[in-house]
């Protein structure tokens, strides 16, 4: 009976629950096809119905408890990674970062005309006019009417995207300050009346969309801001049907040149921006092999950090092993060695991180003080601005990051060998430390090679310890080097990719997949070897 | 159950919402809440912006642009503004940024940012050369707003204004040890690229060489012999190693100068105040004294400017972004209203009449010797395709390597020359020929930019 | 004699443990020294105390520019959040993995293994256009807002703890499972009933460095989270010294010596199951 109570309350629950997400998932569907995002909606709608497949059927059990991370998994790691990958064929950098669309409508719209130097600055007043139907409230049927003037002159003119109306100057009404502020009615024949306060703000688009008419053929004004009214010209002409740009004045064409920009057809250089990403294919992977100045720091870093990697693991768990076994017997204190030694793994990383970064300074470090003192002198070595000395930084500040860990889990492993096997070691007359070789460290290896290799893999990117400690440096800027002494594969990608300067996805998503199928390689390796998936098969 | 009650009530709700929804009100001007326009700004201006125009909360919409509040977003340090902008997209994007006209190029070119026209009256307000400073390939893009240097101030209690170079150096030799200096000059402000543009050019160096207030393109930026020769007469010992004068960090100089242990400090126009309330005197503030008697090292001037984006028209926000810049920016009385908290030199020529003595210290420090900061030349982009820019020596690979910035190349060329790690040091005069060489190739590479 | 013995013995162990303690605290110590030092620079006269003075916190915990407390609460709320779900959606895939068989069992393992080595700061940009794409429709939980942050983390939630919680659920007897089979549970009952009870104190602890983790990451936040009021204590703190103008190491101290605190504390108070915990996963009992 309580058992049975007990699965009713879990159905409903289920069913509670179940009905909750789905109703979310579909609002928030119903939410991205309205705003035009099929993809994502479908997205929603593939969730929706995985969701209720799974846990109103039996089609799987195991689906139901793999599904909510699944989704997740699916939605924010698989999907960056597959579009990281696809980005790799582009180029897409600095300059080269819109679609074609985008860069297209910014073209035609910002770059396609220029002002008219030697025209006036109007001032303007917006509103709404009409002549047909007398009435300036019926907003549907009225066009945005600027009211435009230049007071010095005299000149006063009602300007829409068709008609242009002079008035004369009895006809305004002026402001305070002396601005046009409203047009006298004649009649209703023709009225204007200015915007609502708040009708700037909802009719924002159409005014910024509107080229008001203008006197002077093939020119055009543009409202700049609620007060400014411009003259504009035609400077380059769109032909969709050729898709090609032509400049008025100079007659250069601009071609699409299949790169990503209009570049001119009589000179490659001359090239319109904003330009858009545009497919190369394996340009960037040929640039990986075949530039030098792409591949050889990318080997030199490959190599370095491989070596970051492997030291960081090996000094992390020898200190942690030797003070395992240190503080592997009875003592006084223990307690409290153990308690100071988890410390460091205890403190949130990122805030000791940039603590060492200020202890290692040259001039005013902890670190070199500490060490003037024992020695007797002022010191000032320079941990991290000297190649060796950098690297050695940070495989110290990496040591004490992560030796607390392996301590912990070195205990445990020496607590789970039983004593027995020991014990009949030494009877077998074994020493200390042959025990320690032949049984004790292959037992501590077998346990441990998991989390050696995932301590390996973490380390191989290991991001924020670069980033925060040296940010991949020091490297010599004047001779070009583009690669940090400390730099590893990710500080140098991440560099490639958001550097300040200029940016270059296409390139750093390149190399991010050479990266991954590094690490992955060499952690599938080590998983085979170590047998680890077998407990899972 | 649900009561028949209920579902009736809803569906009577549904109707009446259906009805309002397609019924047309006879008069279609409705009053429609007011938009938010959103600046991005890094904290300092933020709140700074904030004090002058109130929180969203505190304005009435249309105290600034009809329709319109606006909401000033604050970023805890520049990079991370710039960070921010490089990230944006049209669906987070701001309408405007407070930011540098360095910016402006890469930003145009990326499609992020839109170009816009002044009204007459308030172009009238800034010099040909601001507007110039955020226009690219002939396009405006913003209004500028306040005008950012650094100026050398002097420890008054230490010893008086130097006239030359070479008198701040002998100054430090004599006193090293009894007042215990830690250096001779540092760049408190600015930084070791930026700030310290006026040190280097005090001693013959500069980014690139000016003709008629225009850069040039071509040729080298100095004199490489006169600048590695007066490195070595003034920052080096006679066995070549650095004499302690400057060093190439500018770590604690504004402590250990405040300290006095520095007698000279590179400090900026935006932190003067916290030296004020050191009891320093804005009066000692003078340019980075040159090599010769009265002569002066150039600084940049550069104007910070509030920048329309291309997101504004995106957000249906693009003529309020524009009158905002205009109105408020554009105007004297907008931009004293601000100026007034931020308490930079205004760009704004009619709200110069705030600027204070300390400021004015500046500005004269400005005055006798700046230089613009161009994006283009300063932000690199060249390639090596000769390999002979960044030198024979050079790493493998160097052949077709991206020259690097000013930027990166500066403080590099200050730890070959002053490091105190003798691996890192280079000939001073390798070090200054490589340093020449990445700004002419950044120079000639600017006409691509 | 004893002391000889003791000396051969155990002084050396001593000896080990006084140098890795002096080695551990070292840079805490810097941290507090710095936190009550009256100027804002990380320099060191001395290593003893020359004085106490609260100015760097008072700079970090008055300025109205810095919105401590919300960083702080911001980092909290974040984390707490996803240690919990995360744990729970690993709990379910290791109890799946370890005790249900199902076709392509290996392959997806060893696929979950792999996806989880890809350099996750690279593809920082997909993450981002995902996220700006879903601000245009759903603006709570899109680009710039904590709830989108949260999604984003728990991406990964599924594979980061799966060696721990594997350990863990092989080293409980699968002879409860199989008696409970026999009496007509279906696996999601063993789940409820049996696994998670057994497992409650490893999930805690997985929780707890979830947690940490989480509360320690930085990147994503810093380029997520726009507005300050949003922003986490690590991104908020950083930008005492990364600033371009000056370094403020002195709040920048005294914020991490506040922030730090009350997790060094939940740490060590709860050491003993943290220890049991990640050596129940990698030493099979």
């Amino acid at each position: 009976m309580r058992l049975l109570k007990g699965i009713k309350i879990a159905v409903i629950l289920k069913i509670v629950l179940v009905t909750i997400a789905l109703a979310v998932l579909g609002f928030l569907m119903q939410a991205a096809l309205l705003a035009g995002d099929t993809q994502i909606g479908i997205f929603f709608g593939i969730a929706i119905f995985l969701i209720a497949l799974v846990y109103f059927t039996r089609i799987s059990i195991p689906l139901k408890f793999f599904l909510p991370g699944v989704l997740l998994l699916a939605t924010f790691v698989i999907t960056p990674v597959v579009y990281t990958i696809s980005m790799s064929a582009y180029q897409y950098k600095t300059g080269n970062i819109l679609s074609k669309p985008e860069a297209l409508k910014m073209l035609k719209s910002n770059d396609a005309f220029a002002q008219v130097p030697d025209e006036k600055k109007f001032d303007l007043k917006l509103g709404w006019c009409d002549e047909k139907y007398g009435d300036p409230k019926d907003v549907a049927n009225a066009p945005v009417c600027a009211l435009v003037s230049y007071y010095p002159d005299n000149i006063y003119f009602l300007s829409t995207a068709t008609t242009l109306t002079p008035l004369t100057r009895d006809r305004i009404i002026f402001n305070k300050v002396g601005l046009p502020a409203d047009v006298t009615k004649v009649g209703a024949k023709f009225t204007w009346e200015p915007f609502y306060e708040d009708e700037y703000a909802t009719f924002d688009k159409t005014i910024a969309s509107t080229r008001f008419k203008y006197s002077k053929p093939g020119t055009f004004m543009q409202a700049e801001g609620y007060s400014v009214m411009a003259v504009y010209a035609q400077r380059i002409v769109y032909d969709a049907k050729a898709d090609t740009f032509t400049d008025i004045k100079t007659g250069f064409v601009y071609k699409d040149n299949g790169r990503g920009n209009y570049a001119n057809t009589k000179n490659g250089k001359d090239v319109m921006y904003p330009g858009w990403r545009e497919v190369v294919w394996f340009e960037n992977f040929v640039n990986l092999v075949n530039d030098p100045s792409v591949r050889d720091p990318l080997v030199a870093v490959f190599i370095w950090t491989c070596i970051f990697a492997v030291t960081t693991v090996v000094t992390q768990f020898a200190l942690g092993l030797l003070i395992a076994l240190t503080l592997h017997t009875k003592m006084r204190g223990r307690w409290i060695y153990r308690s100071i030694i988890i410390l460091p793994y205890a403190m949130p990383s990122i805030m000791s991180i940039m603590i060492w970064g200020g202890m290692l300074n040259t001039d005013f470090g902890a670190v070199n003080n500490l060490i003037g003192l024992i020695v007797g002198h002022p010191v000032h070595l320079t941990w991290l601005t000297d190649p060796t000395l950098a690297r050695t930084s940070v495989l110290l500040v990496n040591l004490w990051l992560g030796f607390p860990y392996f301590y912990l889990i070195s205990t445990g492993a020496l607590q789970a060998i039983p004593a027995e096997l020991t014990e009949a070691a030494a009877i077998d007359g074994a020493s200390g430390g042959q025990t320690f070789r032949k049984i004790t460290l292959p037992l501590l290896m077998q346990m441990l090679s998991p989390l050696l290799i995932s301590s390996f893999a973490f380390n191989f990117n290991n991001f924020n310890l670069i980033y925060l400690l040296t940010g991949g440096g020091p490297k010599d800027t004047l001779s070009g080097q583009s690669a940090g002494a400390t730099d590893i594969l990710i500080s140098y990608t991440y560099n490639l990719a958001f550097n300040k300067g200029t940016q270059n996805f296409g390139l750093a998503s390149a190399v991010s997949i050479v990266i991954f199928v590094a690490v992955a390689a060499i952690s599938l390796y080590g998983i085979r070897r170590s047998k680890v998936l077998e407990s899972f098969v | 159950m649900f009561s028949i009650k209920k579902v009736a009530g809803i569906a009577a709700a549904l109707g009446l919402l259906a009805a309002g929804a397609v019924s047309v009100p006879a008069d279609a001007r409705v009053k429609a809440a007011p938009k938010i326009l959103t600046v991005w700004a890094d904290s300092n201006r933020a709140a700074n912006l904030i004090k002058a125009i109130g929180t969203v909360a505190e304005q009435t919409a249309g105290d600034y642009v009809a329709g319109y509040k606006i909401n000033v977003v604050g970023y805890t340090g520049f990079d991370t503004l710039k960070t921010a902008v490089d990230a944006a997209t049209s669906a987070n994007g701001p309408d405007i940024i407070l930011g540098a006209n360095d910016w402006v190029p890469t930003l145009a070119k990326d499609g992020k940012l839109a170009q816009f026209t002044l009204s007459s009256s308030a172009a009238k307000n800034f010099t040909a050369n601001q507007l110039g400073d955020l226009s690219y390939s002939g396009k405006l893009y913003g209004v500028p707003l306040d005008i950012n240097n650094v100026a050398m101030l002097t420890n008054d209690d230490l010893t008086t204004v130097p006239t030359s170079f070479g008198e701040m150096v002998a100054y430090y030799k004599a006193n090293k040890d009894s007042a215990g200096l830690t250096r001779g000059l540092c760049v408190a402000g600015g930084g070791m690229s930026w700030g310290a543009a006026g040190i280097l050019s005090a001693l013959g160096g500069s980014p690139y060489a000016m003709s008629g207030g225009k850069a040039k393109i071509t040729g080298a930026p100095f004199t490489v012999k006169t600048f590695a020769q007066n490195v070595k007469d003034q920052l080096l010992n006679v066995d070549g190693t650095p004499n302690g004068f400057f060093t190439d960090s500018d770590s604690n100089c504004k402590q250990d100068f405040i300290d006095g242990k520095v007698p000279y400090a590179v400090i900026g126009n935006w932190e003067w105040k916290d030296y004020v309330a050191e009891g320093f005197d804005m009066k000692k503030l003078s340019c980075v004294p040159g090599i010769k008697v009265n002569s002066c090292g150039a600084g940049f001037g550069s104007v910070s400017g509030a920048l329309l984006t291309s997101f504004a028209a995106g957000a249906g926000d693009d003529n309020a972004a524009k009158s905002f810049l205009n109105d408020f920016f554009g105007s004297a009385q907008g931009a004293m209203s601000y100026e007034k908290y931020e308490q930079r030199p205004p760009a704004n020529k009619a709200a110069a009449a705030i600027a204070s003595p300390a400021l004015k210290g500046f500005g004269l420090a400005a005055s006798k010797a700046s230089i613009p900061q161009l994006g283009t030349f300063l932000n690199g982009g060249a390639k090596d395709t000769t390999g002979l820019v960044l030198g024979t020596k050079a790493a493998p690979g160097t052949k077709g390597a991206n020259v690097p910035t000013y930027w990166d190349a500066l403080p590099a060329l200050w730890s070959a020359l002053v490091s105190s790690d003798s691996t890192v040091r280079k000939d001073p005069t390798v070090a200054s020929q490589l340093f020449a060489n990445i700004m002419a190739a950044n120079a000639a590479n600017s006409v691509n930019n | 004699m004893i002391f000889l013995k003791w000396f051969l013995t155990k002084s050396w162990r001593h000896a080990i443990a006084w140098a890795v303690c002096f080695f551990a605290l070292f840079p805490l110590y810097m941290i507090v020294l710095t936190s009550f030092k009256k100027t804002t620079s990380l320099q060191v006269g001395s290593f003893l105390p020359t004085g106490f003075s609260l100015t760097n916190f008072n700079s970090l915990l008055t300025n109205p520019t810095v919105p401590f407390y919300t960083w702080m609460s911001n980092s909290v709320i974040i984390a707490a959040f996803v240690s919990v779900v995360s744990v729970f959606i690993g709990a379910a895939s290791a109890f799946a993995f370890s005790r249900l068989r199902f076709r392509g069992k290996k392959a997806s393992i060893q696929l979950l293994l792999l996806i989880q080595m890809f350099p996750a700061v690279l593809a920082l940009s997909a993450v981002y256009s995902i996220m700006d794409r879903v601000h245009a429709f759903a603006p709570s939980i899109g680009l710039g807002t904590i709830g989108g942050l949260v999604l984003v983390y728990l991406g990964g939630a599924m594979g980061v703890n799966i060696w721990l919680l594997k350990g863990f659920v092989d080293s409980i007897p699968i002879e409860l499972d199989e008696a409970a089979r026999v009496d007509g549970a279906s696996p999601m009952q063993i789940y409820w009933r049996i696994f998670l009870p057994l497992a409650s104190p490893v999930l805690a602890v997985v929780c707890l460095l979830s947690f940490i983790g989480t509360f320690n990451e930085y990147i994503l936040a810093s380029l997520f989270l726009n507005d300050p009021s949003q922003q986490t204590i690590a991104v908020g703190l950083h930008g005492f010294i990364s600033g371009q103008f000056a370094t403020n190491w002195g709040p920048f101290a005294a914020g991490s010596l506040l922030a730090s605190l009350p997790i060094v504390v939940l740490f060590l108070s709860l050491q003993k199951y943290i220890v049991n915990g990640l050596t129940a996963g990698a030493v099979k009992g």
